[in-house]
């Protein structure tokens, strides 16, 4: 962990002055907050929240949280601000204290004052209707006077580059300055913590980077002391100083990134991930590469990469490895299940959505539909489904124009599952759910129950079957709606961002589905930001960008397109990246284009560098 | 929030402070009660949409929001052309009314009662006022920002919390419309056609809008006030604010003109019953 000293200059605070001075100087103060044998239940809950964690926060340091979803992340988040217990009620063992002061002796309102909170939905957490408003809106309840109140509203924009934005409405700033201004809301309580519960979660790469970069920044040049809490594995081993993993309530580890992250094993039977890049050297290892330390930060990989590829040249050329990347796209032979032609689409008093698009899509594909929020994916696939008519050009349903077909009737062949299953629950239990549309659809009683218990076992969920569908986990959530989906026997299905907020393992699981349904002989199509998890699913990239289609190609070439996914605010997961340093070594003909830390790793065990074995 | 127009933040209303908005609003409701002329209401109501119009309120708002009026227009059409034969001999001394249609004596309870032309005029009266209200509510939340409605109301003198809790809730309006929306949206998707159903499988299905609805409201009230009390919200009046509300030149000027112009309705109402059931105008 760096260890700064020395008095930072902090950009002209307008915080008081002991407060700025304690936040540049690390060491030499008590911790920010301690932890102490802190256990909590929800109430009417009788699993604990948080389990006997004793954890002291040091000033001045970035501390990441990781864990599974329902591993207490947020729980001990609200812990440090005293929402748990003082809001939410249940059973708090233990001692908190935060700046001195014992989160149950001290009211919210008072511990807000040293301790600022993101959460993690840019929307819900904004209340003014214009930015500065935001910012003021803490600092009007702490009685703040007006003069100050604009004085750290101008130094808080400054602080996240978000100058020249007081007067706007918040919900015309981007995801990523949404949490900037969240950010700035809290820097502006100068406070001594600042708390984020995933951030990023619903925010594009470039989004999270920006994000992560903000508050990097603030820890780095103002000394701010940070707790986060995020699945980012990649953005974390970068710039987090230490990370507390949590599991089931419970700290099992807190470390540095390099010792967190190196020890894959340890994560896998958590069900979290290591940064791609540390995945990749520890398969490397595994397959008897010497490699004395596992890197997790992406730039000591490359680096490490760059040296084993210039020491130690490829014996033969590498061709691309079996599997669904490497299969064929369907010819244009074979007619086009879904046609767009020159498709443009306006949305009332905004901008043009869609700029002529033109593609063809196959039966049986697994196709990727990517680019940046606002880049006109989820308008592309509205028009699929029905719910917008295209302003100009056509799309065509196996050579039908959807003009012509109701919502419900394209619905039949074509299955959406949205990125909240919730909005897509309707019924009691998991059965009528699953039946709902076929009930309505005319089919007999008999055909009803054959057919849901057809889908329900495809989705492996007949043993859940009675029991309400909002009381399962989300990813079985997610399940239900692609079961009910099923069930009208859809020949596409659509997934809209189906790993947004799910955890690791939930992200496996919905991509399981998807991959099985794939496997049936179904179009999927996946509107999605996380291009890490989907090397190993896709065939085919449709990279979108300002409402036209960038780049339409196989999968092993979108994702080296670096220059094109930068233009629409994405980039190519770790993997691709040391692939491409390899490339720089090696040249392209002698090397396939790599996706997954697999494919890499065992190029880089085949690059003859030194062994365990030698 | 989709239901204005981008341009309805900088009309003339919208530049105005909240207190002259909702100076505006009593007076006007003042004046539609106390006129009971159709002519005088129906210029008023008239003047209400057209300010509605400049102020950016979207047509298909009005739309929606007059056709949820009509049922209720049509009742109050029917009821007063059927029973308000007293009230309006009271008002007019007309010793008798101007029938313009006889219900058949066959008919059960009613048969055999008048609807009266003078009956439905009044009727008309009371839904102008009742159109004029309506057209207020958009006429003053559209026009005006819900972080200025609060300074507004706290300069009034409304507690704090309260103001606050108004404007917060006439914020989750658009969320919650916008949430009915998707989660109907996700019901086509399943392919239900709600078009294509009877009235009472049609309601069926669309009480099941509550399932979901319910469960984000509930998530989404519980998750803002969690975000309040980080933000050491605790509703007291005790606070300091950003912005100032002063009143400029025109909020005065707008206040001054409604002062006189209430004067000027009631005096024209009381000495010239100008405005009165079957008066001059």
């Amino acid at each position: 962990m760096s260890v700064r000293s020395g008095q930072v200059t902090p950009l002209g605070s307008p915080c008081p002055a002991g407060r700025v001075s304690e936040w540049s100087v690390q060491g030499a103060h008590p911790p920010v907050a301690v932890l102490d044998r802190v256990s909590y239940l929800y109430p009417h809950s009788d699993r604990p929240a948080l389990s006997n964690i004793s954890l002291e926060i040091r000033r001045g340091e970035f501390l990441g949280l990781i864990g599974p979803t329902g591993a207490g992340k947020t729980t001990l988040c609200l812990a440090l601000n005293g929402v748990v217990p003082q809001f939410y009620g249940g059973r708090f063992f233990g001692r908190a204290t935060v700046a001195g002061l014992d989160s149950l002796d001290h009211p919210i309102s008072r511990l807000a004052r040293h301790v600022a909170v993101v959460f993690e939905d840019p929307e819900t957490q904004i209340t003014a209707t214009s930015v500065e408003n935001e910012i003021a809106f803490a600092l009007e309840n702490l009685c703040v006077p007006r003069d100050e109140i604009l004085r750290r509203i101008a130094w808080a924009l400054e602080a996240v580059r978000l100058e020249g934005t007081e007067k706007r409405p918040p919900h015309t700033l981007s995801g990523g300055e949404k949490q900037r201004l969240a950010i700035a809301s809290s820097l502006a309580l100068c406070p001594d913590l600042l708390v984020l519960d995933e951030p990023t979660s619903q925010l594009d790469p470039v989004g999270t980077q920006e994000v992560f970069a903000t508050v990097r920044e603030l820890n780095r040049t103002l000394g701010l002391t940070v707790v986060m809490a995020s699945h980012a594995a990649e953005e974390m081993a970068e710039f987090a100083d230490r990370i507390a993993v949590l599991d089931r309530g419970e700290i099992v580890q807190v470390g540095p990134p390099d010792e967190v992250y190196a020890d894959g094993v340890r994560l896998a039977q958590l069900h979290l991930r290591a940064p791609q890049v540390a995945e990749t050297f520890a398969l490397a290892r595994g397959k008897g590469l010497s490699v004395p330390r596992i890197p997790v930060r992406l730039q000591e990989g490359i680096a490490l990469a760059r040296d084993l590829s210039m020491q130690h040249p490829l014996d033969q050329p590498v061709a691309c490895p079996e599997g669904i990347a490497g299969h064929p796209l369907p010819g244009t032979d074979k007619a086009p299940l879904l046609s767009v032609r020159d498709l443009h689409y306006t949305y009332r008093d905004g901008p043009e959505a869609l700029k002529g698009i033109t593609l063809d899509l196959y039966a049986g594909e697994y196709v990727l539909l990517v680019g940046q929020n606002g880049a006109g994916k989820s308008t592309l696939v509205k028009h699929f489904l029905g719910l917008l008519r295209p302003a100009q050009g056509q799309v065509l349903l196996a050579g039908t124009d959807t003009r012509t077909l109701k919502v419900s009737a394209l619905a039949r062949r074509i299955g959406y599952v949205a990125q909240n299953p919730d909005h897509q629950i309707f019924n009691a239990t998991v059965e009528e759910e699953v039946g709902f549309a076929l009930r309505h659809l005319g089919f007999s009683k008999r055909q009803v129950r054959a057919t849901v218990d057809e889908s329900l076992d495809a989705m492996g969920l007949s043993d859940v079957r009675d029991r309400h569908p909002l009381a399962l986990p989300r990813g079985d959530r997610a399940r239900v709606v692609v079961a009910a989906i099923l069930a009208m026997a859809p020949e596409v299905i659509v997934f809209d961002e189906p790993t947004t907020g799910q955890d690791y393992r939930g992200a496996q699981a919905i991509l399981d589905v998807s991959r099985q349904l794939h496997e049936q002989g179904k179009t999927i199509i996946v509107i999605t930001h996380h291009l890490y998890l989907m090397a190993d699913v896709a065939q085919r990239v449709i990279v979108m960008g300002a409402g036209r289609v960038l780049l339409d190609a196989p999968i092993r070439e979108a994702y080296h397109a670096d220059d094109v996914l930068a233009s629409t605010r994405l980039t190519p997961p770790q993997a691709v990246l040391l692939a491409k340093t390899l490339h720089a070594s090696f040249g392209m003909d002698d090397l396939c284009p790599l996706l997954t830390p697999a494919e890499v790793a065992g190029v880089l065990a085949r690059t003859g560098g030194p062994r365990w074995d030698s | 929030m989709g239901l204005v127009k981008p341009g309805s933040r900088t009309s003339p209303l919208s530049r105005l402070d909240v207190r002259p908005k909702l100076a505006l609003v009593g007076v006007v409701t003042v004046i539609a009660f106390v006129w009971e002329s159709p002519l005088l209401g129906g210029g008023l109501a008239f003047l209400a949409l057209l300010a509605c119009l400049a102020s950016g309120v979207r047509l298909g708002y009005l739309r929606n929001s007059l056709f949820l009026l009509l049922p209720f227009a049509l009742l109050i059409l029917i009821t007063q052309g059927l029973f308000a034969d007293e009230v309006i001999r009271m008002r007019t001394g007309q010793p008798t009314l101007t029938p313009w249609l006889t219900v058949p004596e066959r008919v059960w309870w009613i048969g055999g009662a008048s609807m009266s032309v003078e009956g439905m005029v009044y009727g008309l009266n009371i839904i102008f006022k009742m159109v004029t209200m309506t057209l207020l509510v958009p006429l003053l939340v559209f026009t005006t920002d819900a972080d200025a409605m609060v300074l507004g109301m706290v300069k009034i003198r409304i507690p704090y919390k309260i103001a606050f809790v108004l404007a917060s809730t006439l914020r989750f309006f658009p969320l919650l419309f916008a949430d009915i929306q998707a989660i109907t949206e996700a019901q086509r998707l399943r392919g239900l056609a709600p078009e294509s159903m009877g009235p009472v499988k049609r309601a069926r299905v669309y009480a099941r809008l509550a399932v979901p609805l319910i469960l984000g409201v509930i998530v989404k009230s519980q998750m803002l006030d969690v975000v309040l009390q980080s933000k050491a919200f605790s509703g007291s009046s005790h606070r300091t604010y950003l912005h100032e509300s002063r009143l400029r030149p025109g909020d005065v000027a707008l206040l001054v003109a409604l002062a006189l112009a209430l004067v000027a309705v009631l005096i024209l109402y009381w000495r010239f019953g100008i405005g009165r059931f079957g008066g001059p105008i």
